[in-house]
């Protein structure tokens, strides 16, 4: 068999889940499976312990779904990937939701995996956390009593992305006004991880760039905002060269100084044509 | 745990572990061995099947997780002897070489033309970029999509 032997748990409600959470001293949630059974396997080729039990998320109905609400988008912890493209909410500033679920992975994978799997992974080179940073989107837990809390997606990311409570969804501020862009830079490999993701978002009035948001995803650490970018942009004009002048504004903590003069190089064409395209 | 699993219109009651995959029940287990298993990574597509009309990959599916979903593999789509049209396809455009990509190509096809009967040349290419083929070069087998949903059409 493919996976060492654990208990499978298909809890039917959000009272089941939280049960079994409370319960179970090792377990470990399964959403859409596209990245634990990998994980699963691995451990299990490198003679690592693997937990004893399973908690399935597939039949808890209140975890599904997208919706509109009071001038915010709701995407439950389950939302497919497939789903978030399909979704017919997806307007305005939330259209960019689409254009970076569209390209993650291959097809099936995307009928498969789930929002809340890309944000709660724990893998820093997941694409939809620099989204849901640069949307300002607010990030929805369950505690093991059923109290909800909530966190800024860039606070959330900013700590870790650790956390012991379940997730339960997102919930994104509608912003008719706000600009927005999605640029990434890969290398040829069997899995497509982008090496840099950078979402930016600004209202350009005046000719002026206003309200700015860039959050960067460079493979090192989880996806944070760079703020240095963020300022000089906020005091600048619209202008042909503004993608050129920017380069000498870059929290350059924040991009990977591993990366060799080639990469480092491309990291750059890839900020240049983000800040080009919100100029526009 | 016993499971019911509705595969290919019909209910099958098996035993399995909680830590069986799909694959391995299907193929193992129910003996439908037209899902192939290759990279165990969900990176080459050869177990690729329908599940709720949605083309998804078996070796990422926990078996008792698939109870209540409709599931349809490569041996659902000829009926008795008649191939389906994709089938024919692929078979009349020489989009078969080794053949073992063949079964999940087919069900990736069999996914986009339920959707969308008429697609074009970047819509096959999307919906099949989970396949991997080591033999063909793939112009065949877009070539035999193309006449697939000319079939169906």
């Amino acid at each position: 068999m493919q996976l060492k032997p654990f208990t499978f748990h298909s809890p039917q409600s959000l009272n089941e889940v939280l049960d079994l959470v409370n319960k179970l001293q090792d377990k470990k949630i399964l959403a859409g499976g596209t990245f634990l059974l990998n994980n699963l396997r691995l451990l299990k080729k490198r003679g690592i312990k693997t937990p004893q039990n399973i908690i399935s998320l597939r039949k808890v109905e209140k975890l599904h779904g997208i919706s509109l609400e009071k001038n915010k988008l709701i995407i439950k912890a389950m939302t497919t990937l497939c789903e978030l493209c399909e979704s017919p909410d997806l307007k305005h500033n939330f259209q960019i939701l689409k254009i970076v679920a569209k390209g993650i992975a291959t097809t099936p994978i995307r009928n498969m995996a789930t929002i809340g799997g890309n944000l709660t992974c724990r893998y820093a080179w997941t694409e939809m956390p620099t989204v849901m940073i640069a949307l300002e989107a607010t990030m929805h837990f369950i505690d093991e009593t059923g109290k909800e809390e909530s966190i800024l997606a860039e606070q959330f990311f900013k700590n870790g992305a650790k956390s012991n409570k379940l997730f339960s969804h997102v919930s994104i501020p509608l912003q008719k006004q706000a600009n927005l862009t999605y640029q990434r830079i890969s290398k040829q490999s069997p899995v497509d991880i982008p090496l840099l993701a950078i979402c930016a978002k600004s209202q350009n009035a005046s000719k002026h760039f206003s309200l700015t948001r860039i959050a960067v995803n460079s493979g090192v650490n989880f996806a944070q905002r760079d703020f240095i970018l963020e300022e000089f942009l906020n005091k600048s004009k619209l202008s042909k060269s503004i993608d050129e002048e920017a380069l000498n504004h870059l929290d350059n903590k924040i991009y990977d100084a591993r990366s060799d003069e080639y990469k480092q190089h491309m990291f750059k064409i890839c900020i240049k044509n983000a800040i080009r395209e919100l100029a526009l | 745990m016993k499971i019911t699993l509705h595969i290919n219109k019909k209910n099958y009651e098996v035993e399995c572990a909680g830590h069986e995959t799909l694959i391995e029940v299907l193929r193992d287990t129910l003996g439908f061995t037209g899902t192939k298993n290759s990279c165990n990574e969900g990176e080459c597509g050869s177990c690729t099947i329908i599940v709720n009309g949605k083309s998804v990959l078996s070796c990422m599916m926990l078996a008792c997780d698939c109870e209540g979903l409709e599931i349809t593999t490569i041996e659902g789509l000829a009926q008795e002897d008649e191939l389906h049209p994709i089938q024919e396809s692929f078979l009349d455009k020489g989009a078969v070489q080794c053949g073992f990509c063949t079964p999940g190509m087919v069900m990736a096809t069999k996914a986009l033309l339920d959707k969308n009967p008429k697609p074009n040349k970047n819509d096959i290419e999307s919906a099949l970029d989970g396949n991997l083929c080591r033999c063909t070069g793939y112009k065949k087998i877009i070539e035999a999509v193309e006449d697939a949903s000319k079939k169906i059409e």
